[in-house]
Order: C-alpha cells, then structure tokens, then sequence
C-alpha cells in the first residue's frame, strides 16, 4: 500500500520547514506593519496556530527508529469483538466470515450487538447471522455508553486475556492475529492498532476524499506517532490487552471519541501502544455526504472534549513526546475556525477595506510562498505522494463541521453517538455546504462593491486570488455533497477474504 | 521512439523555430536601435583590442562582443545582421531546452512544452532580437546543465570535460553564470548520493576552480584598466517586487504597469497551482527537479539579496539564466495535475502569454521599447542648423547617433567628451547653468531629449522650464521625450555669399 510506504524525509528538508513558518510567523507579528488591530489580531492567533499544526507535523514524521519486540510464536486466547449497531446483515456476515478465517489458534468470535438497544429494526438479524455462522452474539438489552459501553458489556460476559475490535464493515485478512498478537510479547503493550483501509474509495467523491484525508492519518501521521509510543486506538482493526484496559476503567463511556480518550487514559499508566503499518483489515468509507458530515462531527466533537476536558499538557504520566502528539492530534479540530478566519480576510477588505497587515502584497509573497510551497512538498513527500487537492479540499470543507462541533463542545451540547452508516444515505445533501455557497456568493458580492469602490486594485486583486483559492478549495467538496443527486456507481459488496 | 513520433517531434521543433524567426525578422528586428545595443555595435565596431578595452570598462566580458565582432565582419555592420547572432541563440535555447528536459525528465512531452514556452516567450523574443549577450547566456545555460545533468547520471571524465568547457564559455558571456554553477553545486550538495561517479563534490570544486581560473586573465585586464565604468547606468536596490516582476517578465514579457501589476498581484493563485500539485500519484519527484528548482530560484534570489545588502545590480535580463529552468519545471509541474486541469492550465497560460505578447508587440507604452528611431527621424526633420540637440544621460549619445544624420549640433548633459578616458561626468547642480549655457547660448532652439533617468532629468527639465520658453513635447516610447525650448529671440544671422 503505497500510503503507508516509509519516506525518509531529510531532517534538513524538516528543519526547513520550521524556519520558514517561524520566519513567517515572525514576519507577521513583528516585522509587517500593522493593519487593522483586531484583525491583527485574529491573524496572529490563527499564525500561531499554523505555526503549532507545522511543529506537531514535523515532530510526527521525524525520523525515529522504535525498537518494538514481537514473537509470532505467542499466540494466547483472543476475544474477536465485532461491534454492530443495525448495519445492514450482509455486511456483518462478511466480516463474520472473513474473521473465522484467520489464521491464528485460539479465538472466538462475538458479534456485540447493540441494535436492540438502538432500537433497529433489523436487530434481531445479528443474532440469526452468529447462530447460522456458529458464532457468539451478545445482546445488550440495557443502553448507555454508545459503543464503549457495548465494548465494556461484552469485556465483562468475556475471559479471553486479550481482545480485538472490528467495526461491523470491517473485514479482517487472514494474517490479522498473526501480525497483531505477537508484539504483546513485550508485557508493556496494552495495544495494537492496524490501520483502516476503505475499499470502496473510488466509489464516489465523498468515499475517496474520506479515505485521501484517512490515507495522511494512517500512513505518516500514525507510523510517526508510533515512533514515540503515541498511536492511539482507532476504534477497529485493534487489538487490546484486557488488564491494561481495565487498569484503564474499560473503554472510557464520557466521550463519543472513546477510543482517543481511552487510549490516552492508557498511556496515562505508561502502557505502550503499537502501530502496525500494515493493511490487515479493509472496511467502507462513508458513501453519502451526510454519513461522512456526522463521521467529521463525531471526531472533531470527540477530539475537542479531551482538548478542553482533558487537556493532554495536564496530564501526569504522559511523556513529553505523548503531550506533544495528543495535543497535536486533539486541537486539529481547531482549524475549522482557522480556515474560517483566513477565509473571511478577504471579505473584509471586499467589504470594509480592512487589513490586518499594510504590507506591499510582494513582501508579502516573497515570505508566504517560500513557507507555504516547502509545507506542501514536505507533506507529498511523507506521505509517499498519496495526499490529494481533494483531501485538502474536504479538509478545508470541513471547517464548517469542526466549527460546529467546538461550538457544541463549548456549550457542553450533548450529542448522540452517531455510528457512520454503512450503506449510502440517498438524497441531495446541498443544504449542508450552504455556507460555503454563502461564501461564493459573498465573495461574488464583496468583489463588485470593492472593484466599484476602488478599481483593479493590487490590493483587490491579491484578495481576490485568495478568495478564489478557498473557492476552488471548496468546490470538490461542495460538489460531493451534491453528488447525491447524480447516478453514482454502486458500492462494490465486502468480500470475505479467502 | 517511431520514425512517426520522431518525425513529429522534428515537425513540432522546427515549428517553434519557424515562429521565432518569423517574429524576430518581421517584428522584433525592426524596432529601434536601443541604448544597450548602440553600446555592442560602438564596442565591436573596432578591432579586437580595442574592443577588449571597451567591454573591460563595461560591466561585461569579453566572449558575446568577440562573436559579433566577427559575425559582423562576415556578414555586415547592420544593427539587423547584429541581432540575428542572438535569433542564433534563441534557437539554440529553444532545442537545447528540448534536449536538456526530455534528458532530465525522460518525456519528450516535457521537453516539447517547455521549448514551446520558451519560444512564445515575450521576454525571449525580446532579447532574441537585441544585439546582446542574454540569449547567447540562455543557451550556454542550457548547455552547460546538459553536462551537468548527464555528469548526474553516468559521470565520466568526459562529461566533466564538456561541463568545464561549457562553464568557462558560460562564465565568458556574463558574469552572472557564476549563479548558474552555484546552483549546480548546491544540487550536488543536497543530491550527491543519486550521482553516479565518485567523488562528485571534489570533481566540482577541481573543475569549476579551473573554469574560475580561466577568468583569471580577464579579471586581471579589467583590473588593470581600474574597473572603469563609463557607461553603466545606476541600478536602484531592488524591492519584493522586483523579484516577482522578474518571474512576471520571464513568462509574460515586458508590460505596462497597470497589466503588470495585475500579473504580479495575482500571486497567490500560485498557491491554488501548488494546491492542484497534491495527487495520488506513482509518479516520483525526478532528482532532476530540485536542479531546475534551484536553477530557477538561485540565480534570482542571490542577485536579489546582493543587490539589497552589498551593491545594486539587480536587472531581469542579466537573470535570464533562471528562466529555461523555470520553463521546465513549469511544463513538469503540469504533468502532476489531474489531465483535465493540466490541460485547463496549459491552455490558459498559452492564451495569456498570447494575449501579452501581443500586446508586448503592439502597445507603443511596452516599457523596454526605446524609440530612438523615430526620435531621431523627428529631430532630423524639425531641427535645423541653428539648433542644438541636448541629450541626457549623456551616454544616449550612442544610439542617437546611430541614426541621426541632422543638421543640427549634437550635445550631452553633463557635458561629456567620450573620446577622453575616464566615466560619464556625474551631474553637479552647481554647474547646471553654466553647462546649460555652454551648450544652448549660441542656438536658436534647443530639442532637450530625455532618456535613460539617471536621476537628474527632473532638474534639467526644471531649469529649462524656467529658463526658456517650452515649445513642444513628444513622447516617443516609455521614458523617451523630446522637449522643445526657444533659447533666443533675435534674428539668426543670416549668411550670404556676398554675390
């Protein structure tokens, strides 16, 4: 799999990177003459968070080289947890089957059925599907805690020492045991994570750019995190050692990212963690826009509550690498308001002819482009040239899904755990990109009143090529959520593998 | 490669050398004699010594103005035959372009595209037909990174040899060069484990010794003469801007201020091309790219950064040397994008350089054009013997007197005896009056032509303003204008034979 291909970047190329973004920073905030004073100040804000979001990059993918113990021949009893919550039979046979074929001694195979309590119609389907595959199927009739808490119903019916999680759609290879178990060796590791591989990513716009975006996190950005005992569970394809999860309280049941926060609550008690660069495991990316909007959501929601409720810097027994790496990985989130601040820059000198910087535009650009072109060529470079204008695209889309996901996590909004939906959500799901076309529109109105204004000016024209640079950023993701709309290919059917 | 795609290659070349000749004989060719040129035939119109002596007090060396030299010679003392030495050149960047990226890159689609940018190129149709080095440095570039690329690839001492070769020759059209073979060594530096020969760095710093030597004699000669300087003009610091307009003049020519400044305020769209760069892709980054990348931006960059800290000498067209390399990398850069949006951008680009070079070609305001032609043709035909011509900078004498065949006394201010040794005069305002007397007092009319601002026009025109009375104006191109005084209100003697 060529995301998850190791390149070795050059430390020099690195370094670079964090000199031009703190020249950059630099520049801005001492250098350039001030502008507008509070738009000053929100640039510099969202400087300091680009400037953090390159460090936390470049901390990822220095090179480092982790000396990780594996025996292939230990092989103890493992629990194999399939979590189903109503998706579709079809689907939960097939990971059924494919996981009764690994290859590995001692297993059992539990489908955690959590559909009754979801109120499915279909629940009663799982239980048929492991009494027809010979399987075991735990019902829970009692709900709370969303799929934690299904997880942690199952651990306490189950003795197996270890356990591993599949998502329903999530169909393990034959070698996954074999590939997993053998790094619990080493009696630190409380877990191992496999990355998630989406096969049905050429489906449509919305699988592929979920899987493109998916592709950064599971190649590099995991592989990097591994390197300084940081991975953290990534809800399937996983492997656990049941003490470090119970010295951890079971899977954590306060956040709808329970995986993230569980993992760190691991590490905490200075388990180890493993990440296995290898695919062992293919599952579906969200097909409609809708399922990918509330998948985003769930994240950005979860990963937001361990930036304000358990902020990894005050964390007693993180190292300072795992400080580094989860405060990286939760305050990503954050870029939804990042995005939104950059994006508004130019609607305010459209507009009110305001400017947070009264820098010539070309001093500008000779500091900017530098900075922003090594940045780029650094990440096609880690990523083993996997990373995509479309990734970038609903990266940036998204802002809107993270800014509502700060915004409930600022209120405290309780919000349901939504498990991302397996088949494909019909209908056209425009209304969800309504303010990106609000901005097109604004922008198409600020460029009017400001060329009215005040002519092609050089200041008109540089606000105009930015603003059509979030536009066209937007577009693939605007057009995915109308994809619904449009005839798409059918999605290709799991199957088991042999 | 087929007969067919051979062929067709061969076709689509000499297309693009069909359309730069035609444009350099039928358009470019026949624009005004310019100062710079004025200032190659001077130096080359003489013999070989001679010459050598005039281009060591120049800021150039000495291998371009010896070509022409004996290109003249063989083929006539025209400023038209004189600037077909550089259509030569252009073509042989344009092929050389070909070579070198279908080399490097290993796609002739590659080689194809970039020699098509650089054959619509404004700036190199430009100076495609201008009797100076800078398409005679382009090609010795292209060349000289040929080697050094082929030096990547399989070294060889023969390789080196031709490299050496090329270097000395590249360092003997224009001091600049020297930015060429620092990008190289820095290439070498960040890629020395894909160089196939051994010891590549100490290979580089031995032969590029020997062709930094090989200057040695010239440095020398121009030494003893004192580095006399009498005909550069002075060069502002350069600003941010400049840099971008440079990039700006490369791909779009040379164009009014307000289109320039559309150009050069749309950068950040460079940004969204960076953006269409991310793909899914098995296609690898070719070493070869971070040369071009260097070509393209080292020449520039350290030209810039002297030019602000130490002494002035930014000017686009001694950075020529960057630009085969950007072309490259912009016809490879294209290939990275989806099809649809490699084809939009390519399409796009093409249509705009179109657009500008038309316009480049039309537009009477093109601010390198210097209509000293017409300038002149308008003195020839309004000043008469009683009348005085005043020229400023006073080394505008050169390509004045190119054409100028009136009846009219031809003067400079400062007042300036080329025939002395020793620099331009520097403007005094204390002599202002007295120069301004010596030269007007005794003439009927004075036709004070202004070019070439080497920052006293203002307070000539300013004095003359004042002092005698304005007649008329005619602005001829960009920074070129005749002002017409009536200095006397008597009656010119009238001389009879007496019969």
């Amino acid at each position: 799999m060529e995301f998850l291909k190791t390149i070795q970047t050059s430390r020099f190329l690195l370094s670079l990177n964090v000199l031009l973004s703190i020249t950059y920073f630099v520049c801005v905030v001492a250098v350039f003459p001030i502008g507008n004073v509070p738009l000053f100040v929100v640039l510099v804000l969202s400087e300091v968070f680009h400037v953090w979001q390159v460090f936390g990059f470049i901390h990822t993918v220095w090179a480092r080289k982790r000396i990780k113990q594996f025996d292939a021949r230990f092989q103890p009893h493992v629990a194999v947890f399939i979590t189903v919550c109503g998706e579709p039979a079809d689907i939960i046979e097939s990971t059924v089957i494919a996981a009764k074929k690994m290859k590995y001694p001692h297993f059992s195979i539990y489908i955690l059925n959590d559909g009754k309590v979801a109120s499915r119609p279909n629940w009663q389907e799982a239980e048929e599907i492991a009494a027809r595959q010979g399987v075991n199927c735990i019902t829970r009739t009692v709900p709370g805690g969303a799929k934690a808490g299904n997880i942690n119903h199952a651990t306490a019916q189950t003795r197996e020492p270890y356990i591993v999680v599949f998502d329903a759609d999530h169909a393990p290879k034959k070698e996954f045991l074999q590939e997993t178990v053998g790094y619990f060796v080493d009696e630190k590791v409380a877990f191992v994570q496999s990355p998630q591989f989406y096969h049905n990513a050429d489906v449509n716009q919305v699988a592929g750019g979920s899987w493109e975006q998916q592709a950064l996190f599971f190649g590099p950005l995991l592989k990097g995190k591994d390197t300084v005992n940081s991975t953290f569970m990534c809800g399937t394809n996983m492997v656990l050692r049941r003490i470090a999860l119970e010295e951890a309280g079971g899977m954590s049941e306060k956040s709808i990212a329970e995986d993230f926060l569980t993992s760190l609550l691991i590490h905490e008690k200075k388990w180890k963690s493993v990440y296995v660069d290898k695919v062992l495991a293919e599952g579906l990316a969200p097909e409609d826009f809708l399922s990918y909007y509330k998948q985003q959501f769930r994240w950005a929601r979860g990963s937001l509550e361990i930036l304000f409720s358990y902020n990894p810097l005050f964390r007693r027994g993180l190292t300072f690498a795992q400080k580094i790496q989860y405060l990286s990985s939760s305050s990503y989130y954050l870029s939804g308001i990042i995005v939104l601040i950059n994006a508004l820059l130019p609607l305010t000198y459209f507009f009110l002819q305001l400017k947070p910087l009264t820098i010539n535009t070309m001093t500008l650009a000779l500091i900017f482009l530098p900075y922003i072109f090594v940045i780029l060529y650094t990440l096609q470079m880690t990523s083993n040239f996997t990373y995509t204008f479309r990734a970038l695209s609903f990266s940036l889309g998204s802002s809107t899904i993270y800014i509502k996901a700060l915004w409930a996590t600022i209120t405290r909004r309780q919000n349901a755990f939504a498990v991302t939906s397996k088949t494909r959500v019909s209908g056209n799901h425009g209304k969800l990109v309504f303010p990106h076309l609000m901005y097109i529109a604004l922008v198409a109105a600020g460029i009017i009143y400001g060329v009215m204004r005040e002519g092609w000016s050089a200041s008109m024209l540089s606000n105009i090529a930015w603003a059509m640079i979030y536009i066209a950023a937007f577009a693939p993701f605007i057009a995915a959520a109308f994809e619904g709309t449009r005839k798409a290919p059918k999605a290709k059917k799991i199957e088991a593998h042999a | 490669m087929s007969i067919k795609r051979r062929i067709a290659v061969y076709v689509l070349l000499g297309l693009m050398i069909a359309f730069a000749i035609f444009f350099s004989v039928t358009v470019f060719g026949k624009t005004s004699l310019r100062l710079d040129e004025a200032q190659s035939l001077f130096q080359t119109n003489r013999d070989v010594p001679g010459m050598l002596n005039l281009v060591a007090q120049d800021v150039h060396v000495p291998f371009y103005h010896t070509l022409l030299h004996f290109w003249q010679l063989l083929l006539g003392q025209d400023i038209f035959v004189a600037r077909m030495l550089s259509l030569v050149f252009f073509i042989g960047t344009i092929i050389m372009t070909y070579v070198l990226a279908t080399y490097a890159l290993g796609r002739r689609s590659i080689g194809l595209f970039a020699a098509f940018l650089v054959t619509i190129s404004p700036f190199m149709n430009w100076y495609g037909s201008e009797a100076r080095m800078y398409t005679m440095l382009a090609f010795m570039t292209v060349l000289h990174v040929y080697f050094f690329v082929r030096i990547m690839r399989t070294g060889g001492t023969n390789n080196w040899l031709f490299w050496t070769l090329t270097a000395i020759m590249g360092l003997y059209t224009h001091y600049f060069f020297v930015f060429v073979m620092l990008s190289e060594f820095i290439t070498l530096l960040v890629l020395k484990k894909r160089f196939v020969g051994k010891r590549p760095i100490r290979s580089i710093i031995i032969y590029g010794a020997i062709a930094g030597l090989s200057l040695l004699p010239w440095l020398l000669y121009v030494y003893n003469l004192g580095f006399a300087s009498n005909t550069q003009p002075s060069l502002g610091t350069p600003s941010a801007g400049d840099l971008f307009d440079t990039y700006a003049q490369f791909i779009f020519g040379f164009q009014v201020p307000a289109v320039n400044t559309l150009i050069v305020s749309l950068w950040p769209v460079l940004v969204l091309l960076a953006f269409f760069a991310l793909q899914r892709t098995k296609k690898k980054i070719p070493p070869e790219i971070t040369l071009f990348v260097l070509l393209a931006v080292i020449p520039v960059l350290s030209a810039f950064i002297i030019s602000v800290t130490i002494r002035p000498f930014y000017l686009s067209r001694y950075l020529i040397v960057a630009l085969p390399a950007l072309f490259i990398f912009m016809a490879w850069i294209l290939t990275r994008y989806r099809p649809w949006i490699s084809r939009t951008v390519g399409v796009v680009l093409v249509l705009i350089v179109g657009v500008l070079f038309t316009v480049q070609v039309l537009s009477p305001n093109t601010p390198v054009k210097e209509d000293y032609k017409d300038a002149v043709q308008y003195l020839e035909k309004n000043a008469g013997p009683s009348d005085v011509v005043v020229l400023a900078a006073p080394f505008t004498i050169y390509p004045v007197e190119y054409y100028y065949k009136g009846t009219a006394k031809l003067t400079t201010q400062p007042i300036w005896n080329r025939f002395e040794s020793g620099s331009v005069p520097a403007f005094d305002p204390a002599k202002l009056e007295q120069e301004t007397k010596a030269n007007v007092d005794s003439y009927q009319n004075a036709w004070l032509m202004l070019s070439y601002d080497q920052g006293y026009n203002k307070d000539l025109k300013d004095y003359y303003d004042k002092h005698y009375q304005k007649v008329s104006e005619h602005k001829f191109s960009p920074g070129l204008t005749i002002y017409e005084y009536k200095t006397r209100y008597d009656e010119p003697l009238k001389v009879t034979d007496g019969s």
